[in-house]
């Protein structure tokens, strides 16, 4: 009797908790793959095999062409299938869309990804097959695509990027999450991103936005506390009256979490007549950025930029204020610093004279104690760990710029583990290091590991450290100076 | 919808004459100089009495756009004597350089004291709505595409934001023997007419050009204005 009400009780908080669309779009726990093939390097191809081989949930393959192949099971049809669809991958050519997303409907599945390309990118016809698809879809189940490249999860292994894994790498499960406009441009984000094991543990591509958009995926993502730091990849939006909905939902979600926003198309386009100054300056990017800078997003100028900062973002702590200790250990790069660092606002303050005077007495004599802190070709671990727990403490830093140039020999991979302890400062870090040899990638891979970003160039890091600083802003941590 | 625009769309006008955009100005509470439309010298005469002196006259005319290249404006008119010329001048002008234009009367507009002149505008995007663009007035703004823009509605501090965002606003604290500018009147009329514009959909752009900003805690006014309407 205990038992049973027990069941029941738990029965009635599964109700309570059903899982949205977007849930099941993301972590489903079985997925129908309609258009599945055993043929390699192709679309359903690709997908049916790294479904089979990574995703941590049950896989049905669906195709009337096949009965069985190296012992798994392929069904004619979704409606076959006799347990519980979450999700269905639909890659099977345009005209036979609609069919199938009929049958998924019948079948109670409540979202569907159209991998499918042929409808409204490709002309009239197209957009009027996608019309009939919106028809069919309406009220009954939720759609991301057509015409996409789907959801990559790191975490339970679901990749619908149906891009081969020799061709396209794919990235540790990481705080990044990843919404891109482009398809392409998202594979090879990806794979860029594994390469330098920058953890990217959500990406999503909603190609032509039938149903699922950019809005409804941030605001999913808002939610996920995997997610530390949302990076977008944007051309623009096609639909009146998006444009608003996107600013509320930036708005709303950017005080939750960091968004970087990387916009493409920047150039402005001469759309006829012009009646007014405002309308004359007003060109199409120029809208975008207002929104951004509305909707407290941090814009980025380039992809690598917006991975500059997310890494950041993603790793550090908010600064108070904007003064960044410089330590270095070549003046050259020291000096690169300062400049990028006041090109975009922050401060490298010089220090006390007290300060200095604790500072000189355990550095070598040739060493620049003023900030910023340059210990020369003689540096050492040792010194570079009694600056930190000697400046940062003190009212002179809210943030870290540390330039470590291994080539010095002084230098050890110890070095990493003094930086990283210096995280207990609660105040950011962002590394330097510069080079080829193996030695220096041991060093920054330790970094990395243990939430330190480093970046193979001073401006980088100083753009880091700004959108941290604006984030601050946002959030109401840091003053505005 | 706001009367003064349902009138000239029924009139099949897709421009507001300048007493009707200042009307409109006014309804929102964005300062615009003292002004009357009269439709003769005579009443020219009587109205100048609660106007005061200095005052422009302009030309009203739904088929001329720009009144100053057909001789349509006069400035700095200081007695009966000058207004009763300048109402003469303006209509020979008009006479010879566009006579074919209707002339709905005249503008009587207050002088008013010289500022730091900006542009307020508005354009309808088809994604976004209404955006609003702020710049410092003239040369700065064309030349330099020294201008910043938010999506309606606006909030102050976006407005205050938008204000700080554009490489001239050091000229707002003051520079040299130029005193310090009254920002917070800015933002106000920013945002009044962020709320002009959300009120009103038919507004397919606008320029309020120049808007000029008087020294800190004085104020500052929208001096001309232009509003372009659309059917939807």
């Amino acid at each position: 009797m205990e038992e049973q009400r027990a069941d029941l009780q738990q029965v009635k908080q599964v109700d309570a908790m059903v899982a949205s669309p977007l849930d099941l779009l993301f972590n489903p726990k079985s997925v129908a793959i309609v258009g599945a093939t055993p043929r390699e390097n192709s679309v359903g191809g690709v997908i049916t095999k790294n479904l089979l081989t990574k995703f941590k949930g049950k896989v049905y393959l669906v195709n009337p062409k096949y009965d069985e192949v190296n012992g798994t099971k392929y069904y004619k049809s979704v409606l076959d299938i006799q347990d519980n669809v979450d999700l269905a991958v639909i890659a099977v050519p345009a005209p036979a869309v609609l069919k199938v997303t009929e049958e998924s409907i019948k079948k109670g599945v409540r979202v569907v990804i159209i991998i499918s390309g042929g409808f409204s990118e490709v002309g009239e016809d197209g957009a009027k097959l996608e019309e009939e698809l919106r028809r069919v879809v309406q009220n009954h189940i939720r759609v991301l695509g057509p015409n996409c490249i789907g959801v990559y999860n790191a975490f339970n292994g679901l990749d619908t990027f149906f891009l081969p894994e020799d061709r396209m790498g794919r990235p540790r499960p990481g705080p990044v999450a990843l919404i891109s406009q482009s398809g392409a441009v998202a594979g090879a984000i990806l794979d860029w991103a594994a390469r330098r094991n920058i953890g990217v543990g959500l990406a999503v591509n909603y190609g032509n936005k039938l149903d699922i958009s950019e809005s409804e995926i941030l605001e999913y993502f808002a939610r996920d506390n995997r997610v530390k730091v949302i990076v977008m990849y944007m051309e623009g939006l096609k639909y009146p009256g998006e444009g608003k909905k996107l600013l509320e939902v930036m708005k709303e979600v950017s005080s939750i979490k960091p968004i970087v926003v990387y916009k493409a198309g920047r150039t402005k386009a001469a759309t006829g007549a012009v009646k007014s100054h405002t309308a004359a300056l007003a060109g199409n990017y120029e809208i975008y950025h207002a929104m951004l800078r509305q909707a407290n997003v941090i814009e980025a100028d380039n992809i690598t930029d917006a991975f500059d900062m997310a890494k950041a973002l993603a790793t550090q702590p908010l600064p108070r204020g904007n003064r960044v200790l410089v330590l270095t250990d070549s003046g050259g790069m020291g000096i690169q610093a300062v400049d990028a660092l006041d090109m975009r606002g922050l401060q490298v303050p010089e220090l006390s004279e007290s300060l200095q005077e604790i500072l000189r007495k355990q550095l070598p004599p040739l060493a620049v104690t003023r900030n910023p802190i340059d210990l020369t070709g003689s540096a050492t671990d040792a010194m570079y760990k009694f600056v930190l727990d000697t400046v940062l403490p003190t009212s002179y830093a809210d943030m870290a710029l540390i330039i470590a140039l291994m080539q010095i020999p002084g230098l050890s991979i110890n070095l990493g583990n003094y930086i990283v302890e210096a995280g207990r400062f609660k105040k950011p870090i962002v590394v330097v290091s510069f080079g080829g040899n193996e030695y220096v990638a041991k060093f920054e891979n330790n970094l990395e590991e243990n939430g330190i970003p480093v970046y193979h160039a001073p401006h980088r890091a100083a753009k880091a450290l700004w959108a941290l600083y604006e984030y601050a802003k946002i959030k109401g941590v840091a003053k505005e100076w | 919808m706001n009367p003064i625009i349902t009138k000239a769309l029924e009139e099949g006008r897709y421009k507001l004459l300048e007493h009707e955009s200042f009307e409109l100005l006014r309804q929102y509470n964005i300062p615009v100089p003292d002004f009357a439309l009269v439709q003769n010298v005579d009443e020219a005469l009587k109205v100048v009495k609660d106007i005061g002196y200095p005052v422009v006259l302009k030309v009203v005319s739904p088929d001329i756009i720009h009144k100053s290249d057909v001789g349509g404006v006069i400035l700095n008119i200081n007695n009966d004597d000058e207004l009763k010329n300048a109402c003469e001048r303006i209509r020979n002008n008009i006479k010879e350089k566009s006579p074919y234009a209707r002339i709905s009367g005249f503008l009587l507009q207050r002088m008013v004291p010289e500022g730091l002149e900006t542009i307020v505008g508005a354009t309808k995007d088809p994604i976004f709505g209404h955006v609003i663009a702020f710049g410092l007035g003239g040369v700065m703004v064309e030349v330099l595409q020294d201008v910043s823009f938010r999506i309606v509605p606006i909030t102050e501090d976006d407005a205050r934001s938008m204000i700080r965002e554009i490489k001239g606003y050091r000229l707002f604290n003051g520079y040299r023997n130029m005193l310090a500018r009254d920002e917070e009147a800015i933002v106000y009329i920013i945002t009044k007419f962020s709320e002009l514009l959300s009120d009103n959909l038919n507004i397919v752009e606008a320029d309020l050009n120049p808007v000029i900003v008087l020294e800190r805690g004085k104020g500052a006014y929208a001096a001309d204005a232009r509003f372009i309407i659309g059917s939807t």
